[in-house]
């Protein structure tokens, strides 16, 4: 269960809302960021603590991208294959990934020490390939710059 | 007014409808997919797309409002064209395995297909392919046949509020799941399955046995579980019930059912039903022909009349037994056997208490129309989980609690969680305190109404006596509630009752629906408790609730009966296993009851019956109590035979026969065969005829016919008239309950999934809930250190049981749940009764417990 802190984190939100189904997109947030990734229990926790009915909040929960259903690596990357991506080479990239670092789409790499998704286009089609690590943002990349970038995420 | 028009038909509406509404009443069809008549409009699917004039693109029927003056095409090139083009894209994925498909017959996307879809496909691609899933006990999930409509989660939330399955994934990957992916773990209405147009949701009752189309008839009946009688259809096979169908908007239930209901039938089909009647000989029952088996019936009771006189023999009637069978037990106890010991389990109950209200208020004051629970402003629900007791019921409190109105709750009420607006839980005991300080202040603030002069003094005595300020939390804020509320409900179950001063609970409430003009309903366990006491299976009154006492009325019967009704009122039902214990009962007639298994106290219950001269049991299994009978009589059940069964609202229905697949007999015609044995002439010819005769001598039944009831909306006091209250003292309190001292205390469960001792034979409902668990909270479960799954086990005074530990976050105090249901695994086995002097209820008692970890 959550701990009282989260707790009133939680509720907090939940009091912004006439309707509780409002603070559910939130609280899954905060469950992620709690567990990692939402667990059938983590979910469970989010339905109990906003008194919603589990499926409900499992239902919301596997729509987003954003949300984890499995245990994911130390860090998240979340690489970028829509059509400007694609177009210059993030399919090349992901091969890289995987010969590198042992890790392929929606994987955990052996050491644990990453995870990666494909995502669709984040905006940066500009400046494509582009990735997300974690929440830091990185673009025009090559294998080169993704190798000095990923150093930083131990 | 609006008028609009259809394919160039001008079509007139008194109120609001939509387009989709507008047209199938003038008869037009838009085909659907998504829409369905039992839940709000949706636009997913958008196949039933029309032209609407002045409008830019084509318009869902369904979701659209019609407005005066639109003109509206259902019909057109263009509107075929997407039509064909949206069915193509379903089929994209859709396996086609029609051939080996249940539902092929009556799919919608079939017939959909047939009518308007292309005839071939042109994608290529591999299809999307999600395995079937057979995790759950009773539904097969074969989610590469769903479309997505999402009829099913809509009817699961906003139907049924239990939410127990979503949509899970986007797009391409959407699929309908349980919470768990796996086992559904829900209330197992079955609701999700009548509305999903394809075969993605089977049951597994029936899967792969027959086609939609191979039945050889249908039977339009009732349930036979609870007091709500739902409308049901039973589709027949080579004489087996094949499967139990709601029909849409038909009956009281409007085409829902409940998990008992929908998938409790299959006992009537079960091996163990008893086959012949059987006799005891040298201390075993042995099987015997009816020829033998009634002579010995009808020799022995004579005997025990002759020697004894009628006050010896007592009939223990039967809530799950029909209007005709009950009246016909209750006119042979009282002219063949010449005694008015007559009761039923209801006395436990439903009978004892409606008995109290209609004394204080009224007849006819404890029933109402389930349908108008749905536009109360507050319902306060008492002394069980409504949603578990009668859940078609429950679903319009559910209901209610989505049109805003307020949820008082007081106990623990698990389907009420997530709709409860407050819930007070009242320590084990204090119930009756908690119900007369709510008395007092509402008294206070709004004074006597003067009509009632018992209730008018009883009020005021009470608040002389213990007017004192009361605190508890919550208990201000339910008191506002009430006294703010212009339209109340009070839904009330029977376990607050089931106490040692259950009367000073029953005065309390009669008090506040006295002050709060609110309007009741008794929660009722068996199908027909209303008809047990209609049709006179009571010590003290005949058929149509009129008092034995007032001369009149049992003249105008003995004239009917041709004969003499016995004088003194008879004993009630726990007066009946008293008499027997200390003999002063020495035969005993059960129509269709256990009462071994259903009453407290087993040990005591067994010793009593066991002291009688002769105990014969009429019933459809051989339970505990035909296990140690003289002689057992094997009868008909559900669907093998007609009668009426009244509901919690009075409303009479009729049960129709549908298959022949026992060798029993009806129960009247069982009695009525002894009766006659023993030189009291019973001449009907079907039942039909017994109804005929309660419809010339029961003032509440008056006239009432079969066609008639068929009809539907036969609520009673049918052309009759009801007797208004006769008592003008307010019933004086006897005794105040015992201080209760343990730690924990043990409560009956009422499972939504059981039902006595009937639903133990439904192997689908055995597969929903198979084992007796005993339920805590999750404060007991701590402070035990208790996890789900645990083996304890557990003690009172009396007894002791192991279980496995359901932990279940909606009780809300120290009490733990066990069941009555199980074979050998009775809570009334570990519990004793005081019996309540004034309403002879059983008072439970010894129901402190220890619970041990294993
Ligand atoms: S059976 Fe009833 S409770 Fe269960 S998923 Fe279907 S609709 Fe919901
Ligand atoms: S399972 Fe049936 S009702 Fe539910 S979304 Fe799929 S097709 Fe519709
Ligand atoms: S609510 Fe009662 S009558 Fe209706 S289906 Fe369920 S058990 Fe049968
Ligand atoms: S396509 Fe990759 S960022 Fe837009
Ligand atoms: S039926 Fe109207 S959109 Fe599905």
């Amino acid at each position: 269960m959550f701990n009282e802190t989260v707790l009133k984190e939680i509720n907090e939100i939940r009091a912004k809302y006439p309707d509780r189904r409002s603070a559910l997109l939130p609280s899954l947030y905060i469950a992620q960021r709690e567990f990692g990734w939402l667990s059938h229990e983590a979910m469970q926790f989010v339905a109990r603590t906003l008194n919603l009915p589990e499926a409900e909040v499992r239902g919301t929960a596997s729509f987003y991208a954003m949300f984890k259903h499995k245990p994911v690596g130390r860090n998240l990357i979340q690489l970028c294959t829509n059509v400007s991506c694609m177009i210059l080479g993030s399919e090349g990239l992901l091969d890289f990934l995987n010969k590198r670092y042992g890790v392929e789409p929606d994987g955990t790499s052996g050491d644990g020490r990453f995870s990666l998704v494909i995502m669709e286009c984040i905006g940066a089609c500009g400046t494509a390939p582009a990735m997300l690590v974690n929440t830091d943002f990185h673009d025009n990349l090559t294998e080169q710059r993704i190798e000095e970038i990923l150093e930083k995420y131990k | 007014m609006i008028t609009l028009t259809i394919n160039d038909k001008e079509i007139t509406l008194d109120k609001p409808l939509t387009v989709l509404e507008a047209a199938r009443q003038a008869g037009i069809k838009i085909p659907t997919l998504c829409y369905h008549e039992a839940l709000k409009p949706y636009g997913g699917c958008r196949l039933c797309v029309v032209e609407v004039e002045r409008m830019p693109r084509l318009q869902t029927a369904c979701t659209l409002m019609a407005a005066d003056g639109m003109v509206v095409k259902t019909e057109s090139d263009t509107v075929s064209k997407v039509r064909r083009g949206i069915l193509e894209f379903l089929l994209i994925n859709h396996p086609l395995d029609c051939p080996y498909c249940d539902k092929a017959g009556e799919c919608e996307l079939q017939d959909l297909v047939n009518k308007y879809g292309p005839t071939v496909g042109r994608y290529i691609e591999e299809k999307r392919r999600v395995p079937e899933s057979h995790k759950d006990e009773i539904f097969t999930r074969n989610m590469s046949r769903c479309v997505v409509c999402t009829r099913c989660v809509r009817m699961c939330g906003d139907v049924q509020g239990a939410s127990a399955i979503s949509i899970m994934g986007r797009g391409n990957r959407s699929r309908m799941e349980p919470f768990s992916a796996e086992s559904f773990n829900c209330e197992y209405c079955g609701n999700c399955l009548t509305v999903c147009p394809v075969g993605a949701i089977l049951s597994r009752l029936y899967i792969h046995s027959f086609r939609p189309w191979q039945v050889d008839k249908e039977v339009e009946t009732i349930c036979s579980y609870c007091g709500v009688g739902c409308s049901l259809v039973a589709q027949v096979r080579d004489d087996a019930i094949k499967r139990v169908i709601p029909r849409m908007g038909f009956g009281l239930n409007k085409g829902l059912l409940c998990s008992r209901g929908r998938f409790g039938y299959e006992y009537i089909n079960s091996g163990e039903r008893l086959k012949t009647p059987l006799v005891r000989k040298d201390g075993k029952l042995v099987e015997s022909t009816w020829s033998e088996a009634l002579g010995i019936v009808a020799d022995k009771l004579m005997k025990v009349k002759n020697s004894h006189g009628g006050s010896a023999l007592a009939g223990i009637a039967s809530p799950r037994c029909s209007n005709e069978d009950n009246y016909v037990f209750q006119k042979f106890m009282r002219m063949a056997c010449g005694t008015n010991n007559i009761d039923s389990i209801s006395r436990t109950g439903f009978a004892a208490a409606q008995k109290y209200f209609e004394d204080l208020l009224g007849q006819g004051t404890t029933a109402n129309i389930i349908e108008g629970l749905k536009n109360s402003e507050t319902i306060f629900i008492l002394g069980g989980d409504p949603t578990a007791i009668n859940p078609i019921l429950g679903l319009a409190i559910r209901e209610a609690a989505r049109r805003g109105a307020k949820i008082a709750v007081l106990g623990n009420a698990k389907g009420l969680e997530r709709f409860k607006t407050l819930q007070l839980v009242p320590s084990v005991f204090k119930e009756a305190d908690v119900l007369e300080a709510l008395l007092n202040e509402i008294y206070n603030v709004k004074g006597l109404r003067g009509e009632n002069p018992a209730l008018d003094k009883g009020i005021r005595a009470l608040y002389e006596k213990a007017a004192a300020a009361f605190d508890m939390q919550g208990f201000d804020n339910l008191k506002k509630i009430l006294l703010d509320s212009a339209s109340t409900a009070v839904v009330l179950g029977m376990d607050l009752l089931q106490r040692t001063d259950g009367h000073r609970s029953l005065f309390a409430i009669a008090g506040l629906i006295y002050l709060l003009e609110a309007r009741l309903y008794l929660l009722s366990e068996k199908p027909n408790e209303q008809g047990v006491v209609d049709t006179g299976c009571v010590p003290d009154m005949l058929p149509g609730g009129r008092p034995l006492g007032i001369h009149d009325f049992k003249r105008k019967f003995e004239a009917a009966w041709n004969g003499v009704i016995p004088e003194n009122e008879g004993l009630t039902l726990l007066e009946i296993i008293e008499g027997a214990k200390n003999k002063k009962i020495k035969a005993l007639y059960i129509m269709g009851e256990n009462p071994v298994f259903n009453l407290p106290n087993e040990s005591f219950v067994s010793e009593a019956l066991k002291s009688l001269d002769f105990l014969v049991v009429q019933d459809i299994f051989l339970t505990e109590t035909a296990e140690i009978a003289d002689v057992v009589l094997p009868a008909l059940g559900w669907t093998e035979k007609t009668g009426t069964y009244t509901n919690l609202e009075r409303r009479i229905q009729l049960q129709k026969k549908a298959v022949e697949t026992s060798n029993g007999m009806e129960d009247w015609k069982i009695i009525a065969e002894i009766s006659n044995k023993m030189g009291y002439r019973m001449n009907f010819a079907d039942s039909k005829e017994v109804m005929d005769e309660i419809a010339k001598v029961s003032p509440l039944y008056r006239d009432l016919t079969y066609q008639e009831i068929s009809k539907g909306n036969c609520l009673w006091p049918y052309n009759g008239e009801p007797l208004r209250g006769e008592i003008s003292e307010a019933p004086a309190v006897f005794k105040t309950a015992n201080e209760y001292k343990g730690d924990f205390y043990l409560a009956v469960e009422k499972p939504l999934f059981h039902s006595g001792t009937l639903s133990r034979r439904s192997p689908a409902l055995m597969k929903i809930y198979s084992e007796p668990a005993l339920k805590v909270s999750v404060k007991t479960a701590e402070k035990l250190g208790l996890n789900e799954g645990d083996r304890v086990q557990f003690f009172t005074q009396i007894g002791s049981k192991e279980a496995i530990v359901s932990i279940d976050e909606s009780i809300k105090d120290n009490r733990v749940y066990y069941s009555n249901n199980f074979k050998g695994n009775g809570i009334f086995s570990l519990l004793t009764f005081n019996i309540d002097k004034l309403t002879k209820m059983p008072g439970l008692e010894g129901c402190e417990v220890k619970i041990k970890k294993l």
